[in-house]
């Protein structure tokens, strides 16, 4: 890989990009139900903060390579509802979660036993508003098995269930998620699939699911598409998140389709509705969402001072001045 | 204070001001969940509290406001529901069972969503034999979730009583560090000590060298133990220009018998009442 790129041919195949203007959506929030923060760094968390992004939902995910052992699984939950939670309201960024084990680690089948049996210590967890991501990689039989153990922990804790579908035999794989889904007796309309594309929203909104869409650079959708999607489909249950994490993905994903959608006349209450809304209505049926949380004004806290002390409730970061060469 | 010699009363207050702030059926929930008697339950109902109590701001009663403040624990007033409750189902469990009471709550120390860690730490000086906790507490100051360290540092009479200098010590540094409110940390004064107090003075200097204010609560805890080294910090400090703090190093001098810091106040006309 490495050698074979070269930027300047990058730039001279791709022409100038065209700016990301935040002006057309300037004064609207936005929510990133798909986001894995983790991975991303503090300035990623301020840019979305600029952009309007209020709320995410960070989904469990694999790491990039696979875990050995229980305690890093653990150690990994306990990060999503603790350090990361804090992280991002640092940002006045309200961060949710969904827990689950990934299709990839279910393989691992003598680990996945051990995870299967902390799951439950951390669902019932403030702000966990889903199982998820689980579903299906490669479609194999451990995969299943795991898929269907963690839908019945769904149900029984009343808890929507976030989905992947697999990149490899894409379609296929969808189906096959939503009918074990139906068959374990489950509600479509608590299940949100996720990375949709052309070929797959059709049926995941006639048969009654929400339907996700990943705004990923190459491997995925890309906004344009999204748009189009919007146009043909409307706007009823469908959703976008970036999924951003450790590949070459987009955080501002999400903002950056609303205004896309504005400038290509997408009506404002559609680009509320998949950018905002429909998240929400989505999440929140696991009773762990209230609005206020997020939408009530900024920076209230930073200012507040108690006794001469300035008191960083929620210890929201100080700005720093990117484009300055000075560093203070 | 000590809980243990006041269980029942404190126990009795707590619950009052409980079932005051929650509906029948959540205070209900509440009483089987104290009684259950395996730890998984117990720690599920500590998980899925907020669910049943919510989380809104106590009400509180005049009268249980002062007799709050009579057992030495005014501060629980200004919690919300959730940390009270939580904080009292694990020191009735503690009391019923101090063992098996001490397994669950290391399990949930291990991966505590941030309001529970909150409310752990909350809970220590409620506990039976609190001093069984004194290395869980160190660990807590590690923390670099700010809601956390403030469970911790503020309001909280656990660690003035029971941590060791060392662990006492990184508590002050670090609620300095973080910006805590310094006002808050019980028992401050009581355990100012000189390894403290150069420690401190070194900060100073630190944040002097980088162009950067001190708080002036600082000094505070150095005026007893003022020695050469802490003196030459002084000095710098009273060559910049917050005023809060001059006034603040004067105070300083006032508590201490170093002659040379003594003398060199003397010199400035408008510290030298305050140093006396």
């Amino acid at each position: 890989m490495c050698c074979s790129n070269s930027i300047e041919r990058d730039k001279a195949t791709m022409g100038e990009p065209e700016a990301f203007d935040i002006s057309a959506v300037k004064g609207m929030n936005f929510f990133d139900p798909h986001v894995h923060m983790t991975s991303r760094t503090t300035d990623d968390y301020q840019a979305m903060a600029d952009a309007g992004v209020v709320a995410l939902i960070e989904p469990a995910f694999w790491l990039g390579q696979p875990r050995t052992g229980l305690d890093s699984f653990r150690d990994y939950y306990s990060s999503l509802i603790g350090w990361e939670r804090f992280r991002s309201s640092q940002f006045g960024i309200k961060h949710y979660c969904t827990i689950g084990l990934n299709s990839r680690e279910a393989n691992n089948e003598a680990l996945a036993e051990q995870v299967m049996e902390i799951l439950p210590l951390f669902i019932y967890k403030e702000g966990v508003v889903g199982i998820g991501e689980v579903g299906f990689d490669d479609q194999t039989a451990a995969e299943e098995k795991y898929y269907r153990l963690q839908l019945e922990l769904a149900k029984e804790a009343g808890l929507p269930v976030q989905i992947h579908t697999p990149h490899r035999d894409k379609k296929k794989g969808t189906q096959r998620s939503m009918d074990i889904a139906l068959e374990h007796g489950l509600d479509p309309y608590q299940i949100i699939i996720d990375h949709n594309n052309e070929e797959t929203v059709k049926e995941v909104l006639d048969r009654g699911f929400f339907a996700a869409f990943t705004i990923y650079p190459f491997t995925k959708m890309g906004n344009e598409r999204m748009v189009e999607i919007v146009k043909q489909y409307g706007s009823e249950r469908i959703m976008v998140n970036s999924a951003a994490d450790w590949g070459i993905s987009d955080p501002l994903a999400v903002p950056k389709t609303a205004a896309l959608m504005k400038l290509k006349g997408i009506s404002d209450a559609d680009i509320e509705l998949v950018t905002y809304r429909n998240a929400i209505t989505a999440f929140a049926q696991s009773g762990q969402i209230d609005e206020a949380d997020f939408t009530v004004p900024k920076n209230i806290d930073q200012t507040e001072k108690f006794e001469g002390n300035t008191i960083l409730r929620g210890g929201q970061q100080p700005r720093t001045d990117k484009s300055s060469i000075i560093i203070s | 204070m000590a809980i243990g010699d006041d269980f029942g009363n404190i126990n009795e207050l707590l619950s009052n001001i409980i079932k005051d702030n929650t509906d029948e059926t959540a205070f209900k929930w509440l009483l089987k969940a104290a009684s259950a008697d395996e730890i998984s339950k117990l720690g599920q109902a500590f998980v899925m509290l907020p669910r049943k109590t919510g989380k809104t701001t106590l009400r509180i009663s005049e009268l249980q406001k002062l007799r709050a403040e009579e057992v030495g624990i005014g501060y629980v007033t200004d919690w919300r529901i959730d940390r009270l409750a939580r904080v009292w189902l694990l020191s009735v469990h503690s009391f019923a069972d101090a063992e098996k009471s001490h397994r669950l709550i290391e399990q949930l120390f291990l991966a505590p969503e941030m309001n529970e860690a909150e409310a752990l730490y909350s809970a220590l000086p409620f506990l039976a034999k609190p001093e069984t906790w004194v290395k869980r507490c160190a660990e807590g100051i590690r923390s670099n979730i700010g809601s956390v360290l403030e469970s911790i540092m503020e309001n909280n009479p656990y660690p003035s009583k029971y941590l060791n200098e060392a662990a006492w010590n990184q508590l002050v540094l670090k609620a300095f560090f973080t910006e805590k409110n310094i006002s808050k940390i019980n028992g401050l004064d009581e355990r100012a000590n000189k390894q403290l107090a150069l420690t401190l003075s070194d900060y100073a200097r630190e944040r002097y060298a980088a162009g950067r204010q001190v708080n002036p609560q600082l000094w505070r805890l150095a005026g007893p133990f003022i020695d050469g080294q802490i003196f030459d910090a002084i000095k710098i400090g009273l060559n910049n220009h917050d005023r809060l703090e001059h006034e603040a190093i004067a105070l300083a001098i006032s508590e201490s018998d170093y002659e040379p810091a003594k003398a060199y106040i003397s010199q400035i006309p408008e510290l030298s009442t305050l140093s006396k």
